[in-house]
């Protein structure tokens, strides 16, 4: 599953139209690569299509054009039942909003991915929950549900369960938008750990300078299209 | 299509549900109340047709052979010429005697049905007299050990059994109303003249209830043997019962025990067409009442499910960038709708119940006797409700769920709060 000279994520040529008349381009011809255990951000004003570049690479939406190849697999021909089999595998998503089940506590909220994969006997995935929320600082508030968990805590638990069945891709919305700057810094160094230390390719879309400043890899766009792809100060990237 | 684990989908819904207490009560309430009320209802409905039917069908034998004929036999020449263009009008039928002939052959031939009894029987009208007094009455003359065993006589007796007929000697059984006429009590004796000009003594051995139409207060039991030497007919009788194990074929028996010895054999289903017709309208109406009262619950699980499936919007996003497919989260909601319809169904079985259990035990004071609403308990009945409920709830959740499993989770995850 690793290591095996593909990239993470390749894109080449995506794009994006909406339907209508004339047909409005969210991205055009947006071609980049994604490498392991690189921390890559996408940067751009509001409306540039960063965020709608990222749910393609997510799987979450549909290219309209180009090819996708995740891992070097083409998913451009998979169907939805296909592709969100390879997201509960493969990917993790962090959002700008917390996005955990309400009615859930964090342990359930993180064991949600394990149970729907169903690779861990229950026990195992309690226990796998269980030491992702301590790797991310949740200890003792496991039983907690969301509404009593403060903004930077559920974005930890949030990433948690991104991280729930051990994904190659960890997908962020501006995961720190709505965090200060003290919690900001937390999830920042947090994502980046997973990137450097656990391999693993993490994307970020951020409005947030400093976070770009300290990405490996930052991609910039604008109306649409990727200007600039440049690759940052003191990384450990490949 | 791909689905998770059934037990994670159940927990969801089941999250989805204990977080709305109230709407789901409401739903669940209504379910009960439909199930609860059909139970009810239909109980009754059932029960006072099953009590009906049986009425009909025991009261009198399930096929009664009489010494008609449905046409006249056919003519010597039409039946010489069967090809020929032959017609034969106004001519005078051959004056039969009465009674059914051969008639061993015919109680031998339904003996011989599985589970079949049959009792000969000859009816005839005397006069009763009681000093000046005199009453037209219609005898039936049975043999009371076979008779008893093809209709239920002994019911409807206030005093006396048939079986008195055996033991006293010249004994008849006549009704309430009849004795009251005459002015006569049970052991009382009465003298019977018949038109063949034969008299003789009868003892009241037995007495009708008052208002059994099935019986009619001018009809009098006697024995076989009495009635023929009675009316002077001896040895014939004009009338055969049958009863049959299975009843609902006496429609069947009946027309093939025609077509073999031509005599009109006349089934309970023959005789009471214009009750059984009614009861068709019964049951498409009772029918109908309930099938609106299910429909109306299913609407209280539409709404919750609905609002559910518009509530959780934002959920349903995030599970499917989690990678739960389209078909999980269709199934979370249909199994919602059923969680509340299974609840719904088990709350209703418990009101049904109970409001039979009280319609039950009301008394209701008919013809001097207490009686009980007939209630049909059969576990059918909840097994029906339980069915369309079960269905209803499905189906009302089917389509919010559809919409849930089309929500796109791009526009969600990127605009909402």
């Amino acid at each position: 599953m690793s290591a095996d000279g593909n990239p993470a994520l390749e894109a080449i040529a995506l794009r994006r139209d909406l339907p209508g008349d004339p047909p409005a381009t969210l991205v055009a011809d947006a071609s980049l690569s994604i490498e392991r255990g690189s921390f890559t951000t996408i940067i751009g004003p509001s409306g540039c299509g960063k965020s709608s570049l990222l749910y393609m690479l997510g799987l979450i939406d549909r290219p309209t054009g180009g090819t996708l190849l995740v891992e070097g697999r083409d998913v451009s021909g998979m169907d939805g039942d296909a592709r969100a089999q390879l997201r509960l595998e493969r990917f993790g998503f962090v959002f700008q909003f917390h996005f955990l089940l309400p009615e859930f506590s964090a342990l359930e909220n993180v064991m949600l991915p394990i149970r729907r994969l169903g690779r861990l006997a229950p026990a195992d995935g309690k226990a796998r929950a269980m030491d992702l929320l301590r790797a991310t600082g949740l200890d003792g508030k496991e039983h907690k549900t969301p509404d009593r968990l403060s903004g930077g805590e559920r974005q930890r638990v949030a990433i948690a369960r991104a991280l729930a069945n051990d994904p190659a891709l960890i997908l962020g919305d501006e995961p720190t938008g709505n965090l200060d700057s003290h919690n900001s810094q937390r999830v920042v160094e947090l994502l980046k750990a997973l990137a450097h230390e656990e391999g693993r390719a993490v994307v970020c879309v951020t409005h947030d300078l400093s976070i770009a400043d300290a990405s490996d890899v930052r991609i910039s766009m604008l109306d649409g299209r990727v200007r600039s792809i440049e690759r940052g100060k003191g990384n450990s990237a490949p | 299509m791909t689905l998770g684990n059934p037990a994670l989908l159940l927990h969801i819904a089941l999250r989805h549900l204990t977080a709305r207490r109230r709407q789901t009560l409401v739903a669940v309430l209504g379910v009960a109340v439909g199930v609860g009320f059909f139970l009810a209802v239909s109980a009754m409905m059932v029960g006072s047709q099953n009590d009906f039917i049986s009425k009909l069908i025991d009261a009198a034998p399930h096929i009664i052979i009489s010494d008609e004929l449905r046409s006249p036999p056919e003519q010597p020449g039409l039946r010489a010429f069967s090809e020929g263009a032959v017609e034969l009008r106004g001519y005078k039928r051959r004056t039969e005697v009465r009674g059914i002939r051969g008639w061993p052959a015919i109680i031998a031939t339904a003996d011989a049905l599985p589970g079949a009894i049959s009792s000969p029987s000859l009816s005839g009208g005397i006069t009763l007299k009681l000093g000046g007094h005199d009453e037209a009455l219609t005898i039936i003359g049975v043999e009371p050990e076979l008779e008893s065993q093809i209709s239920s006589i002994d019911d409807y007796l206030r005093e006396g059994r048939l079986h008195n007929l055996e033991t006293t000697q010249g004994g008849i059984i006549i009704g309430e109303e009849m004795a009251t006429r005459l002015g006569v009590r049970m052991g009382d004796v009465v003298a019977a003249t018949s038109a063949a000009g034969n008299s003789r003594s009868l003892r009241i051995v037995g007495l009708f209830k008052r208002g059994q139409s099935q019986l009619g207060s001018t009809t009098g039991y006697v024995l076989l043997r009495e009635a023929q030497s009675l009316l002077g007919r001896p040895f014939i009788i004009n009338r055969i019962g049958i009863r049959l194990s299975d009843p609902y074929a006496a429609e069947t028996i009946a027309s093939g025990l025609e077509q073999r010895f031509g005599y009109k054999a006349e089934s309970w289903q023959e005789r009471s067409a214009d009750f059984l017709s009614l009861l068709v309208t019964r049951n498409v109406i009772m029918y109908s009442v309930v099938s609106a009262i299910l429909l109306v619950a299913s609407f209280g699980i539409y709404t919750v499910v609905s609002n559910s499936v518009s509530d959780k919007r934002r959920d349903i996003a995030i599970m499917r960038s989690i990678g739960f497919s389209q078909a999980d989260l269709q199934l979370i909601f249909v199994a919602e709708g059923l969680i509340l319809a299974i609840i719904g169904v088990l709350f209703g079985w418990a009101l049904g119940y109970g409001l039979m259990t009280i319609l039950g035990s009301l008394d209701f004071p008919i013809a001097g006797e207490t009686q009980h609403i007939p209630l049909d308990r059969s576990p059918r009945q909840y097994a029906i409700a339980a069915a369309a409920s079960l269905t209803a709830g499905v189906v009302a959740a089917w389509l919010p769920a559809r919409k849930a499993a089309r929500v796109d989770p791009v526009d969600i995850l990127r605009g909402a709060i």
